[in-house]
């Protein structure tokens, strides 16, 4: 029973993972950029989903109105900048990892460094729970998987079924190809740094409604977001998903059965082997690459 | 004589500090079939890569149907009813079929009647039909070159540039691209073939020009060039 739980628990889980990492997949995948600043407005996502909800009494949920605006203009912001400064892949790393240490650090200026978390009148999904037979799902948890399930599936679509979808996959494969065939590069990159700003908004908003929160949160995502861009597949929406739930599941089956300190280790060393049977991704089946 | 449709004059293209082309001028009319012939690094692809806004010029104009588009954006150019067929196919290998040829239908101007071209595309390629849902990567060398043309229809071109179509492909194929363009041509679309098979190229082409070290050395009817001693002597070889 203790394993069926965890194991449930883990693929719901892994939808948060998902929908941290689609942002940062499609983008590596389609623009060659790693964009360690997705992190950063994944945080503040996160840090204004709790004012807002905190000064204004609204519904957590609900900020969403405000914050996904915010966060789609930061996002296509951010993308003009790299596209200005003409990135190659390893220098946007660098540059991006500047970037984020300035958003941790104004975001630790402007709400400290102690951690914060909603009160539980503001953020009522927090303590509610839903229980089949002996299996308890919190609300929180249901969310995440299901904005993940619903921002991958919508990716998916616009990407196979829509002229600016394709076009995005044909800049990841040949930019100056897809150009002569009348593919704006810069104005779909920006376009594609706000939708990915606002997939931020959704998993800040997720992440704050289970979750204390503290500057420095932004570190202890990498490696599992990492793990699960890299283990879906680069610029695979589908297989992100499914990466997240695999790497939720491994690590919540891990922490309830042995112990959850073992869970970072066996969770890197499946992915070590993961890498040597399978570089492309354990799910790529033919995604924006 | 009307105005050309494709108009190239003192035309320089660099990579960096080398220089490919020097004073290039060509000219290319409604409806005609021309080709560009000339050895290995005459600087024939970028010509083409030139007037199809991949490679910007750095000095000249290149104007299409009276319209300068010297300094236009690479992706504005096929505005103005450019389509490139690139060296080496150049299709998106992990898109269908399908994908690879109505992403080439994105321009503005030929979105909406993507379905027609496609129909078209199909007529003169049954192939593709049959293979629209598999990943353009994996068909044959035949294949894929016809996906690229189909691709480069699909945009509705008034003028098609093909780069070395000839590349690659086993004799048989060869003969089916070129008949395809042939085709196409009578379609009333003009026609731009860049080819080292030199004698297949100036059978289809009404007109042709030899470049040799990035520069013009012969103009003329095709038919002309074929005889003369310095198409054999630097393209053939002989």
């Amino acid at each position: 029973m203790n394993v069926i739980q965890a194991t449930l628990t883990g693929v719901l889980i892994g939808g948060l993972y998902a929908l941290m990492a689609a942002g940062l997949s499609v983008t590596w995948g389609v623009l060659r950029i790693i964009n360690l600043a997705h992190f950063g407005l994944i945080l503040i996502g996160a840090y204004l989903t709790f004012q807002i909800a905190t000064s204004w009494h609204l519904d957590p949920v609900l900020t969403l109105v405000i914050t996904v605006p915010a966060m789609f203009i930061a996002g296509a912001a951010i993308q003009w900048l790299f596209d200005r400064l003409r990135l190659t892949e390893f220098n946007s790393l660098l540059v991006s990892f500047g970037l984020l240490i300035i958003i941790i650090q104004v975001t630790s200026n402007i709400w400290s460094a102690d951690f914060r978390r909603m009160s539980a009148g503001t953020n009522p999904y927090a303590t509610q729970s839903v229980a089949i037979g002996r299996l308890v799902f919190p609300v929180t948890t249901l969310l995440a998987f299901g904005l993940a399930a619903l921002v991958v599936l919508a990716a998916h679509l616009v990407l196979r079924r829509t002229f600016a979808g394709r076009a995005m996959r044909a800049i990841a494969q040949d930019r100056a190809v897809a150009g002569a065939f009348g593919v704006d590069h810069r104005r779909l990159s920006v376009l594609l740094g706000g939708v990915v700003g606002a997939t931020a908004a959704l998993a800040g908003m997720v992440f704050s409604l289970s979750n204390a929160l503290t500057p420095d949160t932004a570190y202890e995502w990498f490696g599992t977001v990492f793990a699960v861009v890299i283990l879906g597949g680069i610029g695979e929406v589908v297989g992100t998903f499914a990466a997240g739930i695999l790497v939720g599941v491994l690590s919540g089956v891990v922490s309830a059965v042995w112990s959850p300190a073992a869970a970072p280790f066996v969770l890197f060393s499946a992915i070590i082997l993961a890498l040597l049977l399978r570089p492309q991704g354990l799910f790529a089946v033919g995604g924006v690459r | 004589m009307s105005e050309p449709l494709l108009q190239v004059r003192d035309l320089d293209v660099r990579y960096g500090d080398a220089q490919a082309l020097w004073d290039v001028a060509i000219e290319v009319h409604e409806g005609e079939t021309v080709c560009v012939v000339g050895p290995n690094g005459a600087g024939k692809s970028t010509l083409v890569n030139a007037v199809a806004g991949i490679h910007p010029a750095h000095r000249g104009r290149i104007s299409v149907g009276g319209v300068d588009v010297t300094r236009l954006r690479g992706h504005r150019v096929c505005g103005h009813g450019v389509a490139i067929v690139p060296e080496g196919r150049r299709i998106f290998p992990r898109m269908t079929v399908l994908d690879n040829l109505v992403l080439g239908a994105y321009r503005k101007g030929a979105r909406r009647e993507h379905r027609a071209s496609l129909a078209g595309v199909y007529e003169i390629f049954p192939r593709l039909a049959e293979r629209a849902g598999q990943l353009a990567g994996s068909l044959s060398g035949g294949e894929q070159q016809m996906v690229a043309v189909g691709r480069a229809l699909m945009a509705q071109p008034r003028l098609l540039l093909l780069d070395e179509p000839s590349l690659g492909l086993a004799p048989v194929r060869v003969d089916e691209v070129y008949d395809a363009i042939v085709r196409i041509n009578e379609r009333g679309v003009s026609v731009v073939v860049v080819e080292q098979d030199v004698e297949r190229a100036l059978a289809i082409a009404g007109r042709a020009y030899l470049l040799g070290e990035g520069r013009v050395v012969l103009a003329g009817p095709a038919d002309a060039l074929r005889d003369s001693d310095d198409v054999r002597r630097s393209v053939l070889g002989l």
